[in-house]
């Protein structure tokens, strides 16, 4: 009888030779430190645009997350990107406004930086369009590091430990380049987790919220509360800037501040509602403590602005109805 | 039968080409821009006390501008791009390489005060150390609002009403924004390039010309954010602050 190999027979034969060469491989040799790595999103998320010179590595994402705590970015060693982003408040500090160098108050509050690897543009006000771009702000802004790139790269170059841990994982020093990167590529390692809303949409955990919670949810996604024109995808906010009628007249003219655009005055970046429950106060001067401050906000429909968003208008809910929906938006938190 | 025409033609066509190159003897030169910065007729420095349009005492302790997008005029009218030659000028150096230009007679030179608008929203770090887009010390860049300042103008100046007394009072212009950018065209120079020859562009820029208008005692103060209309006036005059020499 004659035997016939099909080209799956060959494939095979060709795994298990690998199989088998692969276990004389020295792993030893292999760092896996410098191996690209995928960021360990959770299920729901759509994988993040990440650039092609900074794919994320254990070294690099090590690096970023030393320097992202390493108070030796301010012009004193007093303030580090962990002075305001605080690891147990989802990366936000509970305070209005953060407090920089010499104790000064900034201009907004600090926003939570999980899941940052998906934003756009970066701030309230969207002015710096990557995170690597982002990292020379804090740096050199007065109010917070008031230093300077250049001066943090001759610091880290003279540093007894960190030229070594840069060239393992930019196979370069410290630089303004590998600074940023480094940085960069820690915040893009960032992600929330699944809560009880994701384990009742995605595996159709119908237990996973309350009756509350699932009429909050109603509300949340009806054209009476409106919140999710706004409030949209998987981090529930379509990166839009908007004006939420949160003054008449504001101190901090917002997107307008970037585009000089009359029509841009008191807008803000749209916030992510995943993690509310960690990241009081809200708005992005840290105005409204509560969430329910929040819910009364947008159920009185706002202060007057020519640029309030038309969505921002009354709403009329009852108490239930305002309880429901903060309910549902805790549900938004990570457990 | 069609492709022999074909290369019976290019055979000419490349003949023709290569004939045309020897009549004119075209060669490809280095070119230099020669840059002073002055304040008047005096050279600027940070140390001199220098005298205002209105006569009032001023001094320099920081005076950084960017000029790219050059463009080489020759005598008939066409013109030469030097792609991607970017200048941080300041006034303790005057020698700048633009680039390779063919050899010719050349009439002016033209170039932006400032950055086209993709240079200027892009990330300063991916520069190596000494590119003047890097990062400088001091910055001469808007981290929360991604953009180079265009010309920075730093000092201190007299502010007694009788303009009698000493430089006291700090001033400073910012001037950035993509609108702020500015065309320079600078006629009537005569630059022949040519083998072995000195080739540079002589160029003046009068920090005077360009504070046309500015009250030194009143308007000292613009990041151009928050002070449009000085930014504006002194961007204004760019132009006509530029010059052959």
């Amino acid at each position: 009888m004659r035997k016939s190999y099909s080209p799956a027979h060959f494939f095979l034969l060709a795994l298990t030779l690998g199989v088998a060469a692969s276990c004389t491989w020295d792993q030893s040799r292999v760092d896996w430190g410098d191996q690209i790595v995928m960021p360990e999103i959770p299920p729901g998320f759509s994988m993040p645009p990440i650039p092609d010179d900074n794919r994320l590595t254990p070294y690099r994402i090590e690096l970023g997350r030393r320097l992202f705590f390493d108070p030796i970015l301010s012009r004193d060693s007093t303030i580090s990107c962990g002075s305001c982003h605080h690891a147990d408040k989802k990366m936000t500090d509970g305070l209005s406004k953060s407090i920089g160098i010499d104790g000064q108050v900034g201009i907004r509050n600090a926003i939570s930086l999980l899941n940052v690897a998906y934003q756009p543009y970066l701030f309230w006000d969207g002015g710096v369009p990557t995170l690597e771009t982002q990292v020379l702000a804090p740096i050199h802004d007065p109010k917070e590091m008031d230093f300077d790139i250049n001066l943090v790269v001759e610091r880290l170059k003279r540093h007894p430990e960190y030229p070594a841990l840069f060239y393992q994982a930019y196979k370069a020093g410290p630089s303004p380049y590998t600074v940023t990167r480094a940085i960069a590529c820690f915040e893009r390692s960032l992600y929330s987790s699944t809560t009880r809303y994701d384990r009742y949409v995605l595996f159709g955990d119908t237990t996973a919220l309350t009756a509350s919670e699932k009429r909050g949810m109603e509300l949340f996604f009806s054209e009476r509360a409106e919140c999710f024109h706004c409030h949209s995808g998987f981090l529930f906010t379509d990166f839009s800037f908007r004006n939420n009628g949160l003054y008449e007249k504001y101190a901090d003219s917002g997107r307008a501040r970037i585009t000089l655009n009359p029509d841009d005055v008191g807008k803000f970046k749209v916030p992510s509602l995943r993690n509310l429950a960690y990241t009081a106060p809200y708005m992005h001067d840290g105005s409204l403590a509560t969430l329910r401050d929040v819910i009364e906000h947008y159920n009185s429909g706002g202060k007057n602005h020519p640029n309030k968003s038309i969505f921002v208008r009354q709403l009329a809910l009852s108490e239930q109805e305002k309880e429901d929906l903060i309910n549902f938006l805790l549900s938004l938190s990570d457990p | 039968m069609k492709k022999r025409h074909i290369a019976i033609f290019l055979l000419i066509a490349l003949g023709w080409a290569s004939c045309k190159k020897d009549d004119h003897e075209e060669t490809h030169e280095k070119v230099t821009l020669h840059l002073h910065t002055m304040v008047g007729s005096k050279a600027a420095d940070y140390t001199s006390t220098f005298t205002s349009e209105s006569g009032r005492a001023f001094t320099l302790s920081d005076l950084r501008y960017y000029l790219s997008n050059f463009v080489l005029i020759k005598e008939d009218g066409s013109e030469v791009p030097i792609a991607g030659t970017v200048i941080l000028a300041s006034p303790n150096e005057h020698e700048w390489e633009l680039g390779t230009a063919p050899s010719g007679h050349y009439s002016g030179i033209r170039f932006l005060v400032g950055l086209d608008s993709v240079t200027n929203h892009g990330d300063p770090s991916v520069y190596p150390a000494n590119h003047p887009l890097a990062p400088q010390t001091p910055s001469i860049h808007w981290s929360w609002n991604t953009g180079y300042i265009f010309m920075k103008i730093e000092g201190k100046v007299d502010t007694t009403l009788s303009a009698t007394g000493t430089p006291n009072a700090d001033f400073y212009y910012h001037i950035g924004l993509d609108q702020m950018a500015r065309e320079v065209t600078i006629r009537d120079m005569h630059v022949h390039i040519e083998k072995g020859g000195e080739n540079s562009f002589h160029v003046a820029f009068d920090l005077l010309k360009a504070l046309k208008g500015v009250d030194m005692r009143t308007e000292r103060a613009t990041h151009t954010m928050d002070n449009m209309m000085l930014a504006q006036k002194i961007a204004d005059n760019w132009p006509e602050s530029f010059s052959a020499e």
